[in-house]
Order: structure tokens, then sequence, then C-alpha cells
């Protein structure tokens, strides 16, 4: 390790040193608001290193980690995404019962997964990094101590997520067995081996990688815990595990799918085709039985990643994986940041005292009489998920068409016009109920952290549908830089 | 695609005699194996020992977890500074560097531990938690 590892690394080491330091806040001085303000500290710290990595990028930091625009990219956008969600928990849990202090170091254990994934070469790092992201979740979808709702939703997800876990060990054991090397590069050179044995133990392999990630991902057909813990965690938490852990296992996947190449097997783009018809029609057509906010968005993020699916397998099948990849990060990033708003609205509407959080669909209505900054807000936010134009969510979804329409996959366009369709129905449900007369008076208090974050959340829906031009033409460098 | 199929047939091979080996095994220990008659001191210790008196499953104090807990964790730690331990030589001032990293982060846990009142026993020494 060079002076430049460890200065390309520094974001990571940042936030670590962060942990550490909130970790001993705790122990001499537990408040609420002090863990707050260092945990929020720490991160713009961590922010403010990666101006300093810019210059120097890509850089190699030994076989595991690479540092490049990618990377840097998406630790920008786990490490906003995270002061966003400590914001919002910060009013979800001040003033009430229970110990909220562990919370944002477990937020941010979660947040240094997330970092390691996005920036993975090798199978090691990425399963250490898979699992500090998800051990952490564990403990966070359980923090409540508010009935059993929380608990069977965190054991569901480590069970699953467990299961998830040892099948991808499994495929990379195959793969290992195969190829004899764990680092993507090294797979990526032997990956058309002439020998058909040597063939099946990557086929294989690779079907039970995709089957670990997809879990991960709540694809259909393994999708089955989403509802359940989008419902059961407490609602910051579903923001960041809907966001930062599906956002850092989406990346990982293009990173290995770019570094090794597996697009070439038709039998693994089938596959993925499966995957993203299935959730496209699933998480549509299930979302329109929801009467519970949560379930409804934890049905529309299947269908979503199935969209983000769509611009990927067109870059396997055109080969020209730069469109593909501008389109996939594109829609990533609208999609991560019109999900954290929706689950942001959420949470000021909850209170961690309360048995449930504020997710049922009548609790809406007349929201937008009683609140109407916020109902108007999660109008835009709505917009965004049911892809309207002037929204982030439009552009992206207009990025995505357009990657599938170079790759002539019309039966995914086809699933994506008639889910996209669908899904206007539900979306357009919660703002007809929040129009409705309202059956309550009791005042709804906007904290100022949430209500900041949620303007800015808003103002970059927006901004993204107005005028992306800028944040395209960066896009445009990352994907060559990194095909 | 056709070579690759033929090797896999050993594999299935495997697989169904595996299943076939359990099914035999859990036939046979059924067949052979002898039957007890249920009556209502079928399950009391024969002129020996004391009769039992409710379950084994009464709640124990969460504080034997919490050890317990440490225990697998801080054994972990060993098992990792033991396997930098056995490469100490080839490792050399850079293996150091990250060893004492690693045991400094293990004496902050520590003392996270402590502070908050983990190491303690019963519930009212446990001063940690107490919002300030």
């Amino acid at each position: 390790m060079t002076f430049l590892d460890f200065q390309a690394l520094s974001p990571l080491l940042a936030l670590t040193a962060t942990i550490l330091v909130v970790l001993m806040i705790i122990a001499y001085n537990r408040n609420h608001k002090v863990v707050c303000t260092t945990t929020v500290i720490g991160l713009f710290i961590t922010l403010a290193t990666i101006p300093c990595v810019i210059g120097i990028d890509p850089v190699q930091v030994t076989q595991l980690l690479v540092i490049d625009r990618f990377a840097l990219l998406l630790i920008t956008l786990i490490a906003l995404v995270t002061i966003a969600v400590s914001l919002l928990a910060y009013d979800y849990f001040d003033g009430n019962s229970g110990r909220p202090e562990e919370f944002y170091l477990l937020l941010m254990l979660s947040a240094l997964g997330g970092m390691v994934l996005v920036s993975s070469t090798h199978f090691a790092s990425f399963l250490l990094g898979l699992e500090l992201l998800s051990i952490s979740l564990y403990a966070l979808i359980s923090y409540p101590i508010k009935g059993l709702i929380p608990l069977e939703a965190a054991v569901k997800y480590l069970i699953l997520s467990g299961v998830a876990s040892a099948t991808l060990l499994m495929g990379a054991a195959l793969l290992y067995a195969g190829l004899g090397t764990l680092s993507f590069e090294q797979l990526g050179s032997g990956f058309y081996p002439e020998q058909a044995t040597v063939q099946a133990y990557i086929v294989i392999g690779s079907a039970l990688l995709l089957t670990g990630l997809a879990f991960k991902l709540s694809l259909v057909p393994f999708h089955m815990w989403t509802p359940d813990v989008y419902e059961g965690a407490p609602a910051p938490v579903t923001a960041f595990v809907a966001t930062v852990s599906k956002g850092a296992i989406f990346a990982l996947m293009v990173r290995f799918f770019v570094l090794t190449g597996a697009f070439e097997y038709q039998s693994i783009l089938v596959g993925l085709s499966v995957f993203a018809i299935g959730s496209m029609l699933a998480g549509n057509l299930l979302a329109l039985m929801q009467n519970n906010v949560k379930r409804m968005l934890a049905y529309s993020s299947i269908a979503h990643i199935g969209y983000l699916l769509v611009a990927f397998i067109s870059g396997g099948i055109t080969g020209g994986m730069a469109l593909a990849l501008e389109a996939s990060i594109f829609f990533l990033v609208a999609y991560i940041v019109t999900t954290l708003g929706a689950f942001g609205i959420v949470t000021i509407l909850s209170n961690s005292d309360e048995s449930r959080d504020c997710d049922a669909l009548e609790n809406y209505t007349g929201l937008f009489w009683r609140r109407p900054a916020l109902a108007g807000a999660f109008s835009i936010i709505l917009f965004s998920l049911a892809g309207i134009p002037l929204t982030a969510g439009f552009i992206g979804k207009f990025y995505i068409i357009a990657a599938g329409v170079k790759g002539t996959l019309w039966l995914l366009i086809a699933t994506l016009v008639v889910g996209s369709g669908i899904g206007i129905y539900y979306y357009l449900r919660v703002i007809y109920t929040m129009t409705l007369k309202s059956t309550s008076t009791e005042p709804i208090r906007i904290p100022v952290a949430s209500g900041w974050v949620m303007l800015l959340v808003t103002a970059t829906i927006l901004t993204l549908g107005v005028y992306p031009t800028p944040f395209i033409d960066m896009l445009g460098d990352l994907a060559k830089s990194l095909t | 695609m056709n070579e690759a199929s033929s090797s896999l047939i050993p594999l299935v091979i495997y697989f169904i005699s595996v299943i076939g080996l359990v099914a035999l095994v859990m036939c046979l220990s059924w067949v052979v194996g002898g039957r007890i008659k249920r009556r209502p001191a079928t399950g009391e210790p024969f002129e020996s020992g004391i009769v039992s008196v409710g379950t084994a499953q009464v709640p124990i104090t969460v504080e034997f977890y919490m050890i317990a807990m440490f225990f697998v964790i801080f054994d972990l730690e060993t098992v990792f500074i033991f396997a930098w331990a056995v490469a100490f030589e080839e490792l050399g001032w850079p293996g150091y560097a990250a060893m004492v990293v690693f045991v400094v982060i293990l004496v902050l846990a520590l003392i996270y531990e402590w502070k908050s009142g983990a190491l303690d026993w019963g519930i009212k020494t446990r001063t940690g938690l107490e919002r300030k």
C-alpha cells in the first residue's frame, strides 16, 4: 500500500474514523443531538475528501478495491443519502423513549459496507462489503422496540438474506473451481474457455451468483421478503434499504458484468430478461392491491429495479455498454432520489413512539388541506415514480426506453410500457386520497431538518427533470471511462 | 453444451443417490425400529433420579447471551491475530501497523461495551444507559 492508495481510500477512511469517534461519544456522553450532529459532520468530511481523489483516479488499491469515477459517484450518492436518512431519523426518534444513539452508528457501518461494495473488484471485498451492509441492516430494521412487526421483518430479512449470501458464495466457489481466481478482472480473461466442463462451472456459478444478487435486489421471483420488510422496518430504515442497499448491489452487478463480460453467455441474458419481465409485471400488478403506502412503494421498487435491468440487458445485447450504463446510472440516481423522498414523507408523518408508522392509505386523506407543502412534495415524488414529464423519473424512463430500442428488446419495452401504465393508477390513487376531504383536524408538525431534506430532494427531482444536461454530460464521460 | 451436460451426469447420479440413501435409512429405521406404546409413565425416569418438573425452557437472564456474544466476537479477533502472528516475519512493519489499527479499534469497542454497562451483571448496576 503506497501513499496514493491511502489517498484514494480517504472517503472510506474518513467514514471509518467518524464511526469510531461516534462510538466514543456514545460511550462517554450519550446525547442524541450530539451524536446526530457528529454523524452528519463526519459524512460531510467524507464528501469533502472526494475532490482530493478525483484528480488521481482511477486507482486500483490492492486486488480488492478500485476507486474510479463510477465508485466515487456512488460513494457521493451513498454519503448524501445517509446524511438525509440521519436527519430524517433525528426527527423520527427525537424526544421519544428508547435509545436512538446507536442507530447512527449502525447506519454509518451500513453505508461503509455500501461504499466497499461499489468499489470492489474481488469476491473477498464484495462479500465483506455485502455482509457489513446487511448485518448492520438486521439490527437497524428491528431497532425500535415497539411491538412485533419490526422484529418479524428483521428475522425474515436475516434468514432470506443469509440464504442469498450462501447462494452467492456457492456461485463464487463454483467460479473459483472453474477458473481458479476470485478477482473479477482475472475471471474476465478466462470467461470463455474451450473445455465444456469449465463452461458448465461458469454457467452454474453465474446462475447462483445472479440468484443471490436478485434476492438482494428483490427481483421476481425472489421478491417475497420485500413488502414485509419494508412495512416492518422503521420508515427511515426503509428509505435506506430501498436506496443504498439496492443501489450498491446494482453497482456491484454492473462492475462484475463489465469486468468479466459475462454478457456473452446467452443463458445469463435470458435469465436476466426473465427477472426483468417478472419484476415489471408482478411488481406493478401486486402494487395495485395495496392499501398500505409502504407496501405499495415496496412493490413499486420491485418494478423499478425491473426497469433498470432493461437498460442493463440492452448493453449486453448490443455490446455498446456506454449508452446502457449512462441510462442505468441516470435511472438509478433518479430512483434513489425519488424513493428517498417517498419514504421521507412517510417518516415525517410517523413517530418512533407509535406502534405503527403512518403507512395506511387512509392516513393520507386530506393531506392537501392539512399540509399543502408536504402533499405537494409527495405529489411531485409520485409523479416522478410514475414517470410523468418535468420530473427525474421521466428522463430516467426515457433513457431506459432509448437504450431498450437500441438493443431492439421489443418484448421488454412492451412490458415496461404496460407496467408503467398500470403504475400510474396506484400512484395517482394516493394523490386522489390526499385531495379528499380531511377527517382529522389534528395538526401535523413538520420538523425543521426533515423539512429541509424534503425541500432539497424535491428540488433535485425537478432539476434532474427540467435541466438534466450537466448531469447527463458527466454520466456520458463516466460511462466511457468505465467501458 | 453436449459435453458439458454429459459432465454433469455424475453430479446428477450423486444427488439421486444421496436422496435415495436418506430415504432408505429413514424407511429402514421405521420398519426395523422398535415400537413404544405410550403410557402415562413412559416418560418418567424408571426407579432412578427425580421426577421432572416443568419444561427446560425457562427464561434466562440476558446477561448470559451478552457474555456468549462477547466471547464469540473476541474469540474471533484472536483468530485474526493468530493468523497475523504466524506470518509475522513476512508481513513486517506494514503488517504490524495494520494489526495495531485492528487492536486499537478492538479496544475502543471494549471501552464502549464497558461504558454502556454491557459488562455489568444485574440491571441495577447498569448505569451507562441513562439518558443525559
